[in-house]
């Protein structure tokens, strides 16, 4: 009875047994369906692989136990066995109730056996489970080690990626300013390309011009030479006319002068007074005649004479043109004041027919004051030396100053003051030639100064 | 014609300028030996006894020659070159006289061998003083070449 008992609850308990392997095989597919998850949900993984590693541990706690059981199991399915040989030796009596309950027993013990084999497999499976779990955790750790590699290639491409979206950012940028600098560009382009156009017009037109100045100058060069050609004939002409005028003008006044002078030398006793004043006069004009000729024909030679330029000693030159003056015995002869006189450049024959003029000028002005003083001297100006004679002779109203220079132009009478005119054309004539400038300055009886400039 | 002593050969077209001249010479002394020809070929004419001159003594040569310039035929210059180049005449003193400073010919007269260059002024004391001069000059201060 107790047998049966027990053996039916070793039955059940296999029973029990097996249906709860096959839980735990289930539960083992299922593990592996998660682990399969796990591996798959790497995120989540190092937590659910510690969790599943507790959860292996237990399971493979609770594998032992149940070896632990199935081995109590096994000794005490021995200690049946033993207990049934001994009851089997005991049921010799019972053999026909005990062969049932023997092959009962024997049923069992092939299931106990096929038991054993399958807790054996279960162990080994479990021993795999262990395995695979813990090459899992292998897995997780380098998938956890990826994981955080892959954390700092994020984090570090978070910043790759926030360093590239400000260097697109600042590209934006510029790509904005070069879009406004390439409209700025195309406006330029479009002014230029108008001023292109305007410029090729305008080039035209200078093309046009430039061939009418081409030709007006072809024209003026013809002109030039045209008159310089008319005014090498008409220096020519004036050459030979000078010497006509000075050989045929001069013949007929010298022969009327000289029979003049005949008639007042053989017949001077028999004129009255009146014919005598007549010879006089004829005798007197043809003489001035005669001097209005000679100054004509030197200002004439003037322009035309050729200006040798050199270094002039000023000082040396117009002492002596002092030496030369000739001074009458009762003439009033004046006081010369004889400042520096600083050298300059110039044809020195012309200089010194200046002073002559000059000089001549302000002794014959300064004739009737009781007390005459001439000054002379010089100084720079603008690059220039600017020379004076200064007398405090007869002057002259400012008034005419415009005729002062003038050919045969003269401001005081015959009678008063001799002379043809020509002096101080001849001063402005040659000082010009120079590139120089003659003026005066002059306040009538109170004297006049005479001033010329000559490159320094 | 007698043209014995003649010192002075006075070549002139014009004749009032000859008379001119000749007076001033003559107030001065040197009437007598003038002669007085109006062109420069009659003056080649004298010196070389030639035409109207044939019969005048060849070895009488003037001591002085007064040429104007400008005269009909041949003028003073080319009367001047001929006697210049002749070495029989060239030492006889040429004075050239003309009525104008600004004659192209100065320069040439003197290269031919010119010994004065008178230009004759206007004003007739100047111009007797130089005719007076010159007669002065030439006749009794400069010693001849022989």
């Amino acid at each position: 009875m107790d047998n049966r008992n027990k053996s039916d609850e070793l039955s059940i308990a296999n029973t029990e047994l097996a249906s709860q392997n096959e839980v735990q095989e289930k539960r083992a597919a299922e593990l592996v369906v998660a682990n399969k998850e796990l591996a798959f949900q790497n995120a989540e993984k190092e937590k659910r692989a510690a969790e599943l590693s507790i959860a292996n541990k237990e399971l493979a706690f609770q594998n032992n136990e149940k070896e632990k059981r199935a081995e109590e199991l096994v000794i005490a399915n021995k200690e049946l066995a033993f207990q049934n040989e001994v009851k089997e030796k005991r049921a010799a009596e019972l053999v026909i109730a005990n062969k049932e309950l023997a092959f009962q027993n024997e049923e069992k013990e092939k299931r106990a056996a096929e038991l054993v084999i399958a807790n054996r497999e279960l162990a080994f499976q479990n021993e795999e489970k262990e395995k695979r779990a813990a090459e899992l955790v292998i897995a997780n750790k380098e998938l956890a080690f990826q994981n955080d590699e892959k954390e700092k290639r994020a984090a570090e491409l978070v910043i790759a990626n926030r360093e590239l979206a400000f260097q697109n950012d600042e590209k934006e940028k510029r790509a904005a300013e070069l879009v406004i600098a390439n409209r700025e560009l195309a406006f330029q382009n479009d002014e230029k390309e108008k001023r292109a156009a305007e410029l090729v017009i305008a080039n035209r037109e200078l093309k046009h011009a430039e061939d009418d100045i081409r030709k007006l100058n072809d024209e003026l060069e013809q002109k030039v030479i045209e008159r310089t050609a008319q005014l090498e004939s008409a220096n020519k002409e004036l050459g030979s006319f000078s010497y006509s005028v000075s050989h045929d003008l001069r013949s007929p006044i010298r022969a009327i002068n000289g029979y003049a002078k005949i008639l007042e030398e053989d017949y001077g006793d028999k004129f009255d007074s009146d014919g005598t004043k007549a010879l006089d006069s004829i005798m007197y004009n043809s003489k001035k005649m005669g001097q209005l000729i000679d100054d004509l024909l030197a200002f004439s030679k003037l322009g035309r004479k050729q200006v040798t330029v050199s270094e002039i000693n000023m000082a040396a030159l117009v002492s002596m043109v002092m030496d030369e003056l000739l001074f009458d015995e009762d003439e009033n002869i004046p006081e010369f004041k004889m400042n520096v006189l600083l050298p300059s450049k110039g044809d020195q024959s012309l200089i010194k027919q200046v002073w002559i003029n000059l000089l001549s000028n302000a002794i014959k002005y300064s004739k009737y004051k009781p007390k005459t003083c001439i000054e002379i001297g010089s100084y720079v100006k603008e690059k220039q030396v600017v020379y004076f004679v200064k007398d405090n002779g007869a002057g002259f109203d400012m008034e005419y100053y415009d005729k002062l220079f003038g050919v045969f132009q003269r401001l005081h009478s015959q009678e008063e003051f001799e002379g043809t005119g020509i002096g101080l054309a001849i001063v402005q004539k040659i000082v010009s030639r120079h590139n120089g400038t003659v003026w005066a300055e002059s306040k009538l009886n109170e004297g006049a100064c005479f001033y010329f400039s000559l490159p320094a | 014609m007698n043209y014995d002593g003649v010192e002075i050969l006075f070549a002139e077209d014009s004749i009032d300028d000859a008379t001119l001249t000749i007076r001033a010479l003559t107030k001065s002394g040197f009437t007598n030996k003038l002669h007085h020809v109006k062109d420069g070929a009659e003056a080649l004419d004298f010196i070389y006894c030639r035409g109207i001159y044939a019969s005048r003594n060849i070895n009488e040569k003037p001591k002085l020659l007064l040429l104007d310039l400008k005269m009909p035929k041949l003028t003073g210059m080319q009367v001047l070159e001929k006697v210049k180049l002749d070495p029989g005449y060239k030492s006889i003193p040429v004075v050239i006289l003309t009525s104008s400073n600004e004659d192209p010919d100065v320069k040439k007269c003197y290269a031919l061998g010119a010994n004065s260059y008178i230009v004759k002024p206007v004003d007739s004391n100047k111009f007797f003083n130089a005719i007076k001069e010159i007669g002065m000059y030439w006749m009794i201060i400069n010693e001849p070449a022989h």
